[in-house]
């Protein structure tokens, strides 16, 4: 942790920014909310304006079903969906189905990413797929359906979507619910419900007693979830996955919650009694300055200081509670706020595995736009680079999440070592110099071309670095490193680049021309993806 | 102010020095209990992981059970006069020739039934119970990273350096290695091929004094550090040699490397290498041919290429040096399914192998039933932790004391590297220490310590001088104690535990993981 002493005046202030807004605010609020915006976004960004910019990324935009590709799925064709098929009575071929939907799902979460618009949605789904941390079952209708349940509530209201994940089947699987009954209760639902998911553990100050709940609340939780089991997987009769509520499995005893909850008595209400508990916790402010401090880490800053809880934390968590828990306000104030766009918070985090693998894409304008079968697997591809850097979205690694958003003192530092750095640089170098994700004949990398011509002047070398500059590093880059990348994008003839660049767009179809040009680009973001400044955010 | 507010003040306050024991000198988790030596130089352990759940039982063959085998797996089972003899008793697939000539060569022991109480039968979780070796405690930390962690407690900032030029663990492939996982950082170092170029770019990038800078920092630092490592591993391949032929399989190219690597002087001690595909729930054998198939294809793949290592090893005349082992989580069920496959099971056979070991059959074949109960799997007879403690003393010299703080059960030490055994004996706890076991910890630890016959009060502060538990406040009768406590309610951090009796009050810190 840097000292404090040499962050120089931070503003803690969450009124309305009203300081200069240029490329590197709107690329700052961009790059924290988006898996990589393009130049021409982050322009638009600025002549829009902070507001509207604002506004517009708080939406979440329908999106299309996945879609079989597969050989081995053999229950629907070829480029339908699967989201409410059967599966083949033979658990075999029930098996081997489900690998094809795990792909095809694996490979559309990716697409989804690739193809972004100008909407925090990605990032608010990936959020919660943190948050939850529940990891794909064996069902991928299921997998499907739960990150849908994200999706759906990703702007929306906290407190419902912590309703509907409790009896969601992939929820029930991941912690036990599906086998929680008045027989033979499980805890461990009930335990991260109030740990991880809503409250929050603060320290222990007496037996079993942890500041916002006690072992008391964790056995009633248990006992008021009781009752629900799931039904359908892997059916071969059944189009869904579900949640069944039966009531001779269901504790019928009244419970009753510690001081902490205002020893809040709880009635047997069968079926609907897990949401009478979400309403009891929620009644306490805490989980509202709980979710405030999350949000704040995963698009702020990990450097929880207690001036920042005193004010940030604090506005955040009394704007969601006036508004009954609902996400989007919060996010709408931290977002226009005078702390967000200090200078001392940019850069402050370290990108992710698919932070950086989809910034290398999607500013760069390059989409996986073949035929079906081959953009899955381009998408798989980066699906399992990322895996390989630790982080695989449909698995995070433990019920508290990725290490790198909650483990202290390391957070984001955790995202990289010396292995995955290299393996970030490999890959960086194979989809810029070399030939890019060979899938079907097809090869899938950056769209140096396309990326260059949609730059502020593509003629004059100096802004295309200005550029690049703006569009992958949160404060820049020095004289020196541009230099350096003028150098290379021009072959040291800074002079000659306009007419060269002018030859090729004479005839863009005449690779004697375009392939110098696209070869110059590529070797400027193999270098820039290869420096500290793009691995910060 | 709210009491959140108040107790995050107090902690940043007193970051790092506890107000009420400041003054007190306490045993800090990287001091050394006994001065011993730490590792023997130049010796390396392989670990080879069998990722899946190996079927040890038509692996490792009970012989003397094969009646009743044909009852639980007929449509799998290797034909009794296939299976390859090791004693009368216990036998091999047929494909592991090589691994049989080791065996007979003194090069190859086997241990029966390997596995821990209370066998969890999903990959993931159990996979995590190996790499850790916690059962009880989550799995933030690998038990080879905790070995690691003991004397480099810093790592990674200042590494590499002249001490430490190499990396602790090779991790061949991609991955590093969750069994080398430190509490910062992952000891293991993923190298795919040792004689890759590590000329990353480097950055002339400086730290600005802001959080950007701190994270441009550890990020320039991270690309000298892949340079530095990648140089040595480089220099080592290109300066090393390999003498034997391997079978051209995935896993006889990267013990290839390793040889190459070891010959050429790296100075890594471990080195883990994987290989998937050992789930076998279905069609692990051919239906016209019990002997092929999926499942000894995996078994030659791994015999095979650990046969030509070890010749290699001797050809460069570096055997004395190296020791390696296998594992799996988990074995699979007794009885086979309708598939020709078998299902998630319990305990399982693990090979050690090298000149060093202790060759021999360790532990009594399994006793088969004759009639199939479902779901059953090969009891446990040794605790995987305990192989791994031993290992830790006899071929690292590393002091029993320390090896029991890497784990969160009583380790018991089994003889398993014969006439190379460096092993130390354990020495007795002074009257002013003790022993936290694991530590770190997640949800629960044990303090060991001595005492008389007198009163002992033990409690535990966080670092703001709070005391958070009191785990003991009683009368104990002379002799060394084992009090087991929770940890779960903690936050994570450090936290001091002080013990206070007439004979001599200890403290000594705890860190607490998520």
């Amino acid at each position: 942790m840097p000292d404090q002493g040499n962050q120089g005046a931070i503003s803690y202030s969450m009124t309305p920014y009203t300081g200069s807004w240029t490329k590197a605010e709107a690329a700052h609020l961009l790059r924290r909310t988006m898996f990589g915006a393009t130049n021409q976004q982050i322009l638009d960004a600025v002549s829009n304006g902070m507001d509207t910019t604002v506004t517009a990324l708080l939406q979440v935009p329908i999106i299309g079903d996945p879609l079989a590709y597969d050989a081995n799925e053999t229950i629907v064709s070829f480029g339908t969906t699967w989201v409410n098929a059967l599966y083949p009575a033979n658990t075999t071929d029930a098996q081997t189905v489900e690998n094809a939907r795990m792909m095809s799902l694996g490979g559309w979460i990716m697409e989804r990413l690739n193809q972004e618009s100008l909407s925090i949605a990605e990032k608010m789904c990936l959020f919660w797929q943190n948050h939850f941390a529940a990891t794909a079952v064996s069902d991928s209708r299921a997998t499907y359906d739960y990150h849908m349940l994200l999706r759906q509530h990703a702007l929306g209201n906290f407190k419902q979507l912590v309703k509907d994940v409790t009896i969601n089947p992939t929820m029930l699987l991941f912690l036990n619910g599906a086998t929680n009954n008045v027989f033979s209760p499980n805890e461990n639902y009930a335990r991260e419900f109030l740990e991880l998911f809503t409250i929050g553990k603060g320290p222990q100050v007496g037996p079993g007693d942890y500041t916002n709940y006690t072992e008391q609340d964790v056995a009633a939780a248990a006992k008021i979830f009781t009752g629900y089991y799931v039904d359908g997987l892997r059916s071969s009769t059944a189009t869904d996955v579900t949640a069944i509520y039966n009531g001779i499995l269901h504790d019928t005893s009244t419970k009753t919650m510690s001081a902490h909850f205002g020893n809040a008595v709880i009635p047997d209400n069968g079926a609907n009694e897990y949401q009478d508990l979400v309403d009891v916790v929620f009644q306490q402010d805490e989980c509202a300055y709980f979710i405030c401090r999350k949000l704040y880490k995963y698009f702020v800053n990990y450097d929880l200081t207690a001036t920042v809880e005193a004010n940030v934390i604090t506005e955040m968590a009394n704007t969601m509670i006036a508004s009954n828990y609902e996400i989007l306000p919060v996010l709408d104030m931290l977002f226009k706020s005078e702390h967000f766009y200090d200078i001392a918070i940019r850069g402050a985090i370290i990108r992710s595995p698919l932070d950086a693998y989809f910034a290398i894409f999607n500013s760069t304008e390059s989409i996986a736009n073949y035929t079906l079968d081959t953009n899955m697997e381009m998408m798989l591809n980066v699906y399992w680079l990322s895996e390989a850097c630790g982080q695989a979205y449909a698995t995070p690694p433990a019920v508290a999440g990725w290490p790198a958003y909650y483990q202290e003192p390391s957070y984001y530092k955790m995202w990289v070592n010396a292995s995955t750095l290299k393996l970030r640089f490999d890959a960086a170098t194979f989809v810029t110099i070399l030939t890019g994700i060979p899938v079907n004949g097809e090869y899938f990398k950056v769209n140096a071309l396309g990326f260059l011509d949609n730059l502020s002047d593509p003629y004059d070398p100096y802004l295309v670095i200005d550029d690049i500059a703006d569009v992958f590093c949160p404060k820049g880059l020095s004289t020196t490193q541009k230099a350096i990348l003028v150098s290379i994008l021009t072959g040291g003839i800074p002079t000659s680049w306009g007419s060269q660049y002018g030859d090729y767009q004479i005839d863009p179809s005449n690779t004697t021309y375009s392939n110098p040009i696209r070869t110059r680009v590529e070797q400027v973001l193999y270098r820039v993806f290869q420096m500290p400044e793009f691995h910060v955010m | 102010m709210k009491r959140r507010d108040f107790v995050k003040n107090m902690a940043i306050a007193s970051a790092g020095t506890p107000i009420l024991l400041n003054n007190i000198k306490m045993q800090s988790i990287g001091k050394k209990l006994f001065d011993v030596p730490k590792s023997a130089e130049d010796r390396v352990l392989v670990i080879i992981r069998l990722n899946g759940g190996n079927d040890g039982l038509n692996t490792v063959i009970p012989r003397d059970q094969y009646s009743n085998l044909s009852i639980q797996r007929n449509n799998i089972l290797i034909p009794e006069a296939s299976v390859l003899p090791l004693t009368t008793e216990v036998g091999l697939h047929p494909v592991m020739t090589g691994m049989q000539s080791m065996y007979n060569a003194g090069k190859l022991s086997v241990i029966q039934n390997v596995g821990y109480p209370e066998q969890n039968r999903s990959h993931f979780r159990s996979m995590d119970i190996w790499t850790s070796g916690l059962i009880d405690n989550d799995p933030t930390t690998g038990w080879l990273g905790r070995y690691f962690q003991d004397y480099n407690p810093n790592y990674p900032t200042g590494y590499p350096n002249t001490t430490y030029p190499d990396p602790f663990a090779i991790s061949m492939g991609y991955e590093v290695s969750t069994t080398c996982q430190g509490i910062m950082a992952n000891f293991s170092h993923a190298v795919s091929n040792p004689f890759d170029n590590y000329n990353l770019l480097t950055s002339g990038s400086v730290n600005d004094g802001t959080y950007y800078g701190d994270q441009i920092e550890y990020l320039a630092n991270l690309i000298d550090q892949a340079n530095g490592y990648g140089a040595e591993i480089n220099t080592a391949a290109n300066a090393g040699n390999t003498l034997a032929t391997y079978p051209s399989t995935t896993l006889g190219q990267q013990l290839q490397y390793v040889a190459q690597m070891i010959s050429g002087g790296l100075k890594t001690k471990v080195y883990i290498l994987n290989v998937g595909g050992f789930d076998t729930h279905d069609a692990q054998v051919l239906s016209t041919d019990t002997t092929a198939g999926t499942h000894a294809n995996l078994l030659q793949t791994i015999s095979d290429a650990v046969a030509a290592f070890q010749t290699d090893l001797q050809l460069l005349g570096i055997e004395n040096r190296v020791a390696g082992m296998t594992f799996s989580e988990f074995g699979r069920q007794i009885a086979s399914n309708g598939s020709r496959g078998t299902d998630h099971g319990d305990a399982a056979p693990l090979f050690l192998f090298g000149t060093c070991i202790e060759s021999g059959i360790m532990g009594a074949n399994p006793t088969i039933g004759n009639s199939v109960i479902d779901q059953d799997g090969v009891p446990m007879e040794f605790d995987f932790r305990d192989i791994y403690a031993s290992i830790l003393k006899d071929w690292f010299a590393v002091d029993t004391t320390t090896i029991q703080s890497f784990f969160e059960h009583t380790v018991t030490f089994y003889n398993v590297l014969g006439a190379c055994s460096l092993g130390v004996e354990e020495k007795s706890l002074a009257k002013d220490e003790a022993l936290l076991y694991p530590n770190p910890c997640s949800n629960s630890s044990t303090i060991r310590f001595k005492s008389g016959d007198e009163w002992v009060r033990i409690d535990i502060f966080d670092l703001s001088g709070r005391s958070v538990a009191t785990i003991c406040d009683s009368n104990l009768t002379p002799g060394s104690h084992d009090i087991f406590f929770e940890t779960r309610d903690f936050q994570q951090g450090e936290y001091v535990v002080q013990i206070l009796k007439k004979s001599g009050n200890v403290q000594t810190k705890l860190i607490k993981v998520r």
